[in-house]
């Protein structure tokens, strides 16, 4: 090894690109150069060959979820604990003119009220929070709620955003009906294409439907907050809440958050929100601890959601099936701050292509949208994927056929193969349905895209990792982000265990607490890909300590000795690696690693690729809708924790047969309220609903950094309901344009044949 | 204020509430012990009454209201976090516990409903060192993502395997149907209890 100059980075040649997915095709590897910063592990590539990592190690938090130890915000649980409710807004949109609470303050067991709006505030949606309680039990603090009188001036609402003055028009067929504004190019295009279609699609709103509801434990200690809290963004809420309480007068030395285990998320909970403040102030005012959760029709209604999506589509294609045309008009259903309606469309298509996009969002007064897996994705993905089976359609074309004529990505190209073949596709796809059968199978195809590589920090600081190797052989790996269920605990426990050549079980993983250095939220997919390399940074600097300890022990130079197979030594002398950690005396070796920026040079790829099949049975007597069968493929660049990653996989798709075939928002037009705001009427898929699935995971050496992860929590969510719109249109001959397919629609669409 | 016996409560005054069709089970079961016993009063509340639960296994005295649920009396009152309050309207399963060997949501069950009965949480599969292979192969086959539901999949399971010895795909999916699981789970639970089925996870 040469003596690193630190005014140079070194350069240093890897291997990136992936193995053939099957012996039909040929492994992509190819050597790039990177410039990894000084003192950061070294790179891990396409040839690395690991012993822990993709490997199939258990969920390390599994049996304390499994057994019912893991506590969760929502279990945590003190003597004098006091729990807390919200009053509610009944009007979707009005002014507050007064509020009563003394009453609830005298009733039994109550502890602390507060309000949340003043008079004059305005109410922008039937579940606005207005004052909440706190008391010795939840029965008592609903007792008191009732005692609280808050009067309204109420406004005309509108909760629908298709009934909007900036909605466009939809005509009697559900086609967007506007004239389309100029556009010589598009125009042209479409002009001298040999096939043109024109499409419109809808989606409805999907609410995020995390099984723990929003919400949080407090407790106050002086100027300092203690909080449990059922959040994605541990760092994030620290400063949002010190800045609410400042708000009310509230003097805040630190605030110190918790959030071992969390119960889903799904982008729903970046913010504290309103829940959180309200806790903290019940907990300030009571002068105990003050639990506070929302209840599923809270969460139903005031917790976010996925916003519904018009688009419209025309496009055109050359005589070999070559896209030539792309125009694109969209319009997000979003809440009463008319935002978060965006939506994307897989564009790696149309290279090459005379294309146009527009989008506007259009608000109403409902709940406003949060990001949800994949924000704006899985929308567009079944707008564009179902336009392009259409479109092939025209063209006598098969669909998979025409993917592979248009779609730009290389790695994709081996995708479709290696899945068409596993899904048996060519067959199923040629089947014929008899038009006298009541049932009728069909099978459809779409593509996943996501375009995250982790990133170095927060705007002030580098995200971090503690590493402890302790005097009886426990490693210990800490960040203070949190796993919501995405495995990011046996992602840290399974790069340290690499790093350090022990097995998995060695080491204790411990995240979801702010006392450790800083990660990122759990958003865009970048937890794993952002801390990754500041694991394997961590563990790499504490071996170097042990190493640097057993070498003096030897006699030996450390550069001889290595760290590996469980061993700590030389060829010739070497000490097992918990009596190398005895060397390590009374105190922890204990290390800080960082998360350096990226490598500058070009990844292989610059995020993540993925297909999905899909296969359904259509009773064409009632219009029901069973999804059979799927497969999926995903690349996640480095596969880290196999088993996990699959489940992710599998749960991503299981999350859009419910949006593809059973949910939606129902509102009730007249008086604004959420006419479905539970488990029994939201449908989400269940164990009946449950398609057979397969997934594949194709592992991806990027080369952008020391471990090459990328984001895989939202990639596969972009295509499943896509998948599933265009086997219905096989099945039935005829497209159903709007999820959720619904037997209506299905049953609709047949009669329109 | 009256004080309930331990061992059986007038059900009238529960019954004729609008939580019954969610009960019905465990309600009629109780209230069949309960028929049994000395004389009761006729009703109890407002305020809070000292009863006994039997729960995996061993007595405890708990102070509840008349509408306390079974649920909120062991989460709230014992420290019992394992059943999850997910939707509170058993729509989820997640508060899934066995009463006398029935799975039953302890959200619609009223914590006096339980009394004389024999109540049987996920806490009960494990202690010290000892875990039921059911566990382990939820474990192993990574049937939990976020792991909310976890506790109403394994219980539901549990009475799954406890019905049929070697329950097909078919049965997995009627007995796991009251439970929802929003990661998509559900596959890997029914490997879960195939495994144990096979005798895995010992």
């Amino acid at each position: 090894m040469t003596t690193p100059n630190p005014n140079k980075p070194r350069a240093v040649e890897i291997s990136v690109g992936y193995k053939a997915l099957s012996p039909k095709q040929k492994d992509r590897i190819e050597k790039i150069e990177v410039n990894p910063a000084e003192g950061d592990a070294p790179p891990w590539d396409a040839l690395t060959e690991y012993k822990t990592v993709g490997t199939d190690v258990d969920r390390t938090d599994g049996i304390q979820k499994a057994t019912g130890r893991a506590k969760y915000a929502y279990d945590i649980n003190f003597p004098d604990l006091q729990q807390a409710m919200i009053l509610r807004a009944p009007i979707a949109r009005g002014t507050l003119k007064s509020l009563f609470l003394d009453e609830a303050r005298a009733m039994p067991g109550i502890t602390a009220v507060v309000a949340l709006k003043k008079n004059g505030n305005k109410i922008r949606l039937v579940g606005d929070a207005v004052a909440a309680v706190s008391g010795k039990t939840l029965d008592l603090v609903r007792d008191a709620i009732e005692k609280i009188r808050a009067d309204y001036e109420t406004e005309q609402h509108n909760v629908d955003y298709l009934m909007d003055e900036d909605a466009p028009m939809i005509d009697a067929k559900g086609q967007l009906d506007e004239e389309w504004d100029e556009d010589s190019e598009v125009d042209m295009a479409l002009t001298d294409a040999t096939h043109t279609h024109t499409g419109t699609y809808r989606t409805e709103v999907q609410t995020h439907s995390s099984l723990e509801t929003h919400g949080n434990t407090c407790r106050w200690d002086g100027d300092n907050l203690e909080i449990w809290a059922s959040t994605q963004a541990t760092f994030g809420i620290q400063g949002e809440l010190a800045r609410g309480l400042g708000a009310h007068n509230i003097n805040v030395e630190s605030v110190d958050v918790h959030a071992e285990f969390v119960g889903g998320g799904f982008g729903s909970k970046f913010s504290a929100g309103i829940e959180g403040l309200a806790c903290a102030l019940l907990a300030h005012e009571a002068k105990k601890p003050v639990k506070l959760m929302l209840d599923r029709h809270e969460e139903h209604t005031a917790a976010g959601n996925r916003p519904s999506a018009l688009m419209q589509v025309r496009g055109g294609i050359d005589k070999d099936g070559k896209i030539t045309a792309w125009d694109w008009r969209s319009f997000g259903g979003c809440g009463y701050n008319g935002r978060g309606g965006a939506v994307r469309y897989p564009n790696y298509y149309m290279n090459g292509a005379a294309t146009r996009r527009k989008h506007k969002d259009i608000a109403c007064d409902t709940d406003p949208a949060r990001s949800m897996r994949a924000p704006g994705y899985p929308q567009g993905w079944f707008g564009a994927e179902m336009f392009l089976d259409e479109l092939a359609a025209k063209a006598s074309m098969d669909p998979l056929a025409f993917r592979l004529k248009n779609d730009s990505e290389a790695m994709r190209h081996d995708q479709w193969q290696f899945a068409a073949d596993k899904f048996g596709w060519d067959k199923a796809r040629a089947k014929k349905n008899d038009p006298n059968e009541r049932y009728v199978t069909g099978v459809g195809c779409a593509s996943a895209r996501w375009g995250q590589l982790g990133r170095h920090g927060g705007r002030r600081q580098r995200y971090g990792m503690t590493c402890r190797i302790h005097p009886d052989g426990m490693v210990e790996a800490r960040n203070g982000s949190q796993d919501i269920g995405t495995g990011l605990k046996t992602v840290l426990q399974i790069l340290t265990a690499e790093e350090l050549g022990i097995p998995a079980s060695r080491v204790r993983a411990i995240t979801g607490h702010t006392a450790d250095p800083l990660g990122p939220a759990s958003g865009g997919s970048t937890t794993t890909p952002s801390i990754a390399p500041a694991v394997r940074h961590a563990a790499f600097l504490a071996k170097n300590e042990l190493i640097a300890l057993v070498a003096d022990h030897l006699g030996v130079p450390k550069k001889n000795v290595t760290c590996a197979n469980g061993k700590v030594g030389t060829k010739d002398a070497s000490l097992d690696f918990t009596e190398a950690c005895k060397l390590v005396g009374q105190t922890p070796i204990e290390v800080h690693g960082e998360r350096f920026p990226n490598y500058r040079d070009k990844p292989f790829h610059p995020g993540v690729c993925g297909v999905q099949f899909a296969e359904v049975r259509v009773d064409t007597w009632t219009g029901e809708v069973q999804v059979t069968r799927m497969f999926g493929i995903q690349d996640c660049g480095l596969v880290i924790a196999k088993k996990l990653a699959e489940s992710q996989v599998i749960g991503a798709m299981i999350q859009g047969v419910s949006y593809a075939i059973h949910e939606q928002r129902i509102m009730d037009q007249r008086s604004g309220r959420m006419l479905n705001g539970d488990f029994l009427r939201y449908k989400i898929t269940g164990s009946k609903d449950l398609p057979d699935i397969e997934c594949h995971m194709h592992s991806v050496a990027n080369g952008h950094n020391n471990t090459g992860a990328a984001g895989l929590g939202e990639p596969p969510s972009t295509a499943t309901a896509a998948a599933i719109g265009n086997a219905v249109f096989h099945a039935i001959g005829a497209p159903v344009r709007h999820i959720p397919i619904t037997p209506e629609k299905v049953l609709a669409a047949i009669a329109s044949k | 204020m009256s004080h309930p016996p331990d061992h059986g409560v007038s059900r009238r005054s529960f019954l004729k509430g609008s939580a019954v069709a969610g009960i019905a089970t465990t309600g009629i079961t109780a209230a069949t012990k309960a028929a049994a016993g000395p004389p009761t009063p006729d009703s109890f509340g407002p305020g809070e009454h000292e009863i006994t639960l039997s729960v995996n296994g061993a007595k405890q005295r708990v102070k509840v209201e008349t509408r306390t649920t079974l649920l909120d009396a062991l989460r709230d009152r014992m420290d019992m976090t394992g059943a999850k309050k997910i939707c509170d309207r058993g729509a989820c399963g997640g508060c899934t516990v066995l009463v006398d060997d029935m799975p039953t949501n302890s959200c619609l069950t009223l914590a006096m409903d339980a009394v004389g009965t024999e109540v049987r949480t996920v806490e009960g599969l494990s202690n010290g060192d000892k875990t039921h292979p059911l566990v382990k192969n939820f474990v192993t086959c990574d049937a939990l993502q976020c792991g909310f539901c976890t506790p109403g999949m394994v219980m539901s399971s549990l009475a799954c395997l406890e019905k049929h010895d070697k329950p097909t795909p078919e049965q997995m999916r009627q007995d796991l149907s009251g439970n929802l699981c929003r990661c998509g789970t559900y596959g890997r639970v029914m490997e879960a209890i195939d495994k144990t089925a096979n005798g895995g996870g010992k």
